[in-house]
């Protein structure tokens, strides 16, 4: 199954940046290197089993972004399954911006009228005072040149976590029936007395489900009745842990690999047992990472690794369901 | 001043800062304006991340910063009109001087400055050693960096030899150094080595360990500024240094990140439970094996114990492993908490993390006495002067 990703927006507002972090592996310093992208830049992500993204990084440049709009209209907007674009939130040139994003939108109406829309309002870093608020203006003012459509909108940076979550969000929209990944994830916690369960996809880190994830999506609370003896489930301590954690693992985990890789190989796994966690991170099938988080004292990581070990045809089986069943 | 106990993630673990003032090793930051004192300060110490350092104001007056890492520093970052005479101490309570000049600043202004500090160091006091970093290493291509770093190094000895031929043999390093890179971490690690007078005991340790370990590579981390304090006795790459640094730093940010309000810190009760079933494979942290060590350890020693330790026995202490590919022969780090303040990190083959856990945990034990040992004895010299 593939599926097309257009990645459109300003000249240097970021998005070859964003794919060589997300897809590539490559530090946020190394952005800086980066020449402008000519025409258009395609790649194929295998991403999760039998899906591939195929990425478009369209240069922004206005030579360019009148082409797409006219001669190559077709051939860029058609067959799109979501379109991410890019707001370099010091552009000098707003407006312009604006005007090339209300075209780019006519153009997807017209050729794709399903695909879904994600705009990144960039370079957040870069807003020294007043990020929330400079941020929900800019967000009210994409919002009132699409009054039709419910947007998602995110501010981001590649110098912290933000662009994670992002990019989580979009590839969630792509992984159809994601929330039967959840409930084995909540199910396999439970088996691991863990507080909380988050699968990756293997080269991006990007998180594709997690266990907590079931009870915040209504549509699965009918399978929270199957807690077992353990009462504690109830008041759930993955609800106190820090909202941000999952983009920040994956922020973490991305600039561990990237040290490993310079040095003498690719990063394996990990175990850890802190002062307030015990904590595993391993392969769980072909194309993805599993972390349990036991809050439990009495769990060892040896017993995790083994729980891991008997899940993992399990979920390579269901992997392989998600994908064909959409 | 009062020593302030460090904001540690794990308040509960018993071992708390001394109360009393405690005598702090004193470090002199000089260097030029705008030559990133205050920027190798606040990246090593603050964590701010280097290109924030764009905005730190230039520093007009003395700052003195305390700095708790395995021993307590008080670091004196000057402002660049300072001179041994205005400073308002005397050079010989410093016990470092680390000179900082901008790698592309060859001009004589900062290598005069530089020439009379370490005269009226070498009057004052003669054994302060002095550190020079090169800094803003990353500015430059790799040729002209060397060219620069040679000529800075030639020039600040030449004009010391013709002042005096004697001066050859003065107490100088140079470094380069960058707050982009690990090098800066790796040349004030050197720094700080220099200040720990128990040095000799702690590599006597390490070598120890990485001989009973089967590890090739081992470091002794002040945990917080991911400075290493000592390390066993073969050289040492900057490569892997650098993913020990990455490593605890991805450790450090993991701890508080799945901290929960709710469930408490659950490890500081002695573990009553029986492992689960199918741990039985693993290494369990059992007290007696901590017991048997300790027995076991006193006569070997370096120094000898003293009156009963202040510290009270932990009963757990935070530990991880990552293993990285191709499995086999494949590489494993360990992480494991040696005091408040220090961690070891080492370098084991995959093979042998796995199917010798119980002999490493033995030897952990044993070399976590060893170092705590040798650091109550430090503790109570500072806290006594
Ligand atoms: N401060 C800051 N700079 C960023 C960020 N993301 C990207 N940049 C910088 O912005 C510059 C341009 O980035 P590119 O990724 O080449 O921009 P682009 O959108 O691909 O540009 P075209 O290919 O011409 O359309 C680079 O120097 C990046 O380092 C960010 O989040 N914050
Ligand atoms: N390129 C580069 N710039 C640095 C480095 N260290 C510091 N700087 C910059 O140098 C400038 C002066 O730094 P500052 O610490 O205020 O200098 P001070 O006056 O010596 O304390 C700041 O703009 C820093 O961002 C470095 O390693 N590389
Ligand atoms: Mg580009």
């Amino acid at each position: 199954m593939k599926k097309k990703v257009l990645l459109m927006g300003a000249s240097g507002s970021g998005k070859t940046s964003m794919r060589s972090i997300i897809f590539s592996n490559n530090p946020a310093s190394l952005t800086s290197r980066l020449g402008a992208t000519i025409d258009v830049e395609q790649n194929h992500v295998r991403f999760l089993g039998d899906l591939i993204l195929n990425l478009w990084d369209c240069g922004g440049q206005d030579a360019f972004m009148d082409s797409y709009l006219t001669s190559q209209r077709a051939t860029i907007f058609q067959h799109v399954g979501v379109l991410i674009y890019v707001f370099d939130i010091e552009s000098r040139e707003a407006a312009k911006d604006l005007e090339y994003y209300r075209d780019c939108l006519e153009g997807l109406r017209q050729f794709s009228p399903n695909a879904a829309i994600f705009l990144l309002v960039h370079k957040m870093d870069l807003v020294r005072a007043g990020r929330e608020v400079t941020f929900e203006k800019k967000r009210d003012e994409l919002q009132e040149c699409s009054p039709e459509l419910s947007l998602s909108v995110f501010g981001t940076s590649i110098y912290d976590e933000s662009l994670y979550k992002a990019w989580s969000n979009i590839v969630h929209t792509l992984i159809p029936n994601a929330n039967i990944l959840s409930t084995h994830l909540s199910t396999f916690a439970q088996a691991c007395s863990a507080t909380e369960v988050i699968l990756f996809e293997r080269t991006t880190f990007l998180v594709i489900a997690t266990s907590s994830s079931s009870s915040s999506r209504p549509a699965l609370s009918s399978t929270n009745g199957r807690t077992n003896n353990d009462a504690r489930q109830s008041d759930n301590p993955a609800n106190t842990l820090d909202p941000t954690r999952y983009e920040r693992t994956s922020e973490l985990i991305k600039a561990f690999k990237h040290s490993c890789s310079r040095v003498r190989g690719e990063f394996h796994s990990l175990e850890m047992e802190l002062w307030d966690f015990t904590a595993v991170l391993d392969e769980m099938t072909k194309n993805t990472y599993v972390l349990i988080i036991v809050h439990d004292p009495s769990i060892e990581t040896a017993a995790l690794k083994l729980n891991i070990r008997m899940a993992r045809r399990k979920f390579e089986e269901l992997q392989g369901d998600s994908l064909i069943s959409s | 001043m009062a020593a302030a106990p460090s904001p540690a993630d794990h308040p509960h673990n018993g071992l708390d800062a001394p109360d009393g003032p405690v005598q702090r090793t004193k470090v002199l930051l000089l260097g030029l304006r705008r030559a990133g004192k205050t920027s190798i300060l606040e990246v090593l110490f603050n964590q701010l991340p280097p290109k924030q350092t764009f905005y730190l104001e230039t520093t007009m007056r003395i700052v003195k910063h305390q700095v708790d890492t395995v021993i307590p520093l008080e670091i004196w970052d000057t402002p660049a009109n300072v001179t041994a005479e205005n400073l308002g101490a005397p050079l010989s309570e410093f016990s470092s001087i680390i000179f900082v000049i901008d790698i592309r600043d060859l001009y004589n202004q900062p290598i005069s400055k530089l020439v009379e500090f370490i005269l009226a160091a070498n009057k004052a006091k003669g054994d302060i050693p002095i550190e020079v970093f090169v800094h803003k290493a990353e500015k430059l291509q790799e040729e002209d960096k060397i060219e620069n770093y040679r000529q800075i190094n030639d020039r600040v000895l030449d004009r010391l030899i013709d002042i005096d031929p004697d001066y050859e043999h003065l107490n100088i390093s140079f470094h380069l150094t960058s707050v982009y890179d690990h090098s800066l971490h790796e040349s004030f690690s050197k720094v700080l080595q220099k200040l720990v007078e128990s040095l000799p005991f702690l590599e006597g340790l390490l070598n120890v360990f990485c001989a009973n370990s089967q590890s090739p590579k081992a470091f002794l981390f002040d945990i917080r500024s991911r400075l290493y304090v000592a390390t066993d006795a073969s050289p040492v790459d900057s490569a892997t240094h650098n993913l020990c640094c990455d490593y605890l730093q991805m450790l450090n940010s993991f701890g508080p990140l799945y901290k929960s309000i709710t469930s408490g810190s659950s490890r500081q009760r002695p573990a009553t439970q029986t492992p689960t079933p199918a741990a039985s494979s693993g290494p369990s942290r059992s007290p007696s094996l901590h017991d048997s060590a300790a027995g076991s350890q006193s006569s070997d020693a370096p120094i000898s114990p003293g009156p009963p330790k202040k510290h009270p026995k932990e009963l757990f202490y935070p530990s991880a492993a990552t293993t990285l590919h191709p499995v086999t022969p494949g590489t494993t780090l360990t992480y494991h908490l040696i005091t408040r303040h220090l961690a070891l990190l080492a370098v084991l083959p995959t093979s042998v993390y796995e199917s010798r856990r119980g002999l490493l945990e033995y030897n952990i034990v044993f070399f976590r006495e060893g170092i705590q040992e040798i650091c109550d004895v430090e503790d109570e010299v500072r806290d006594g002067g």
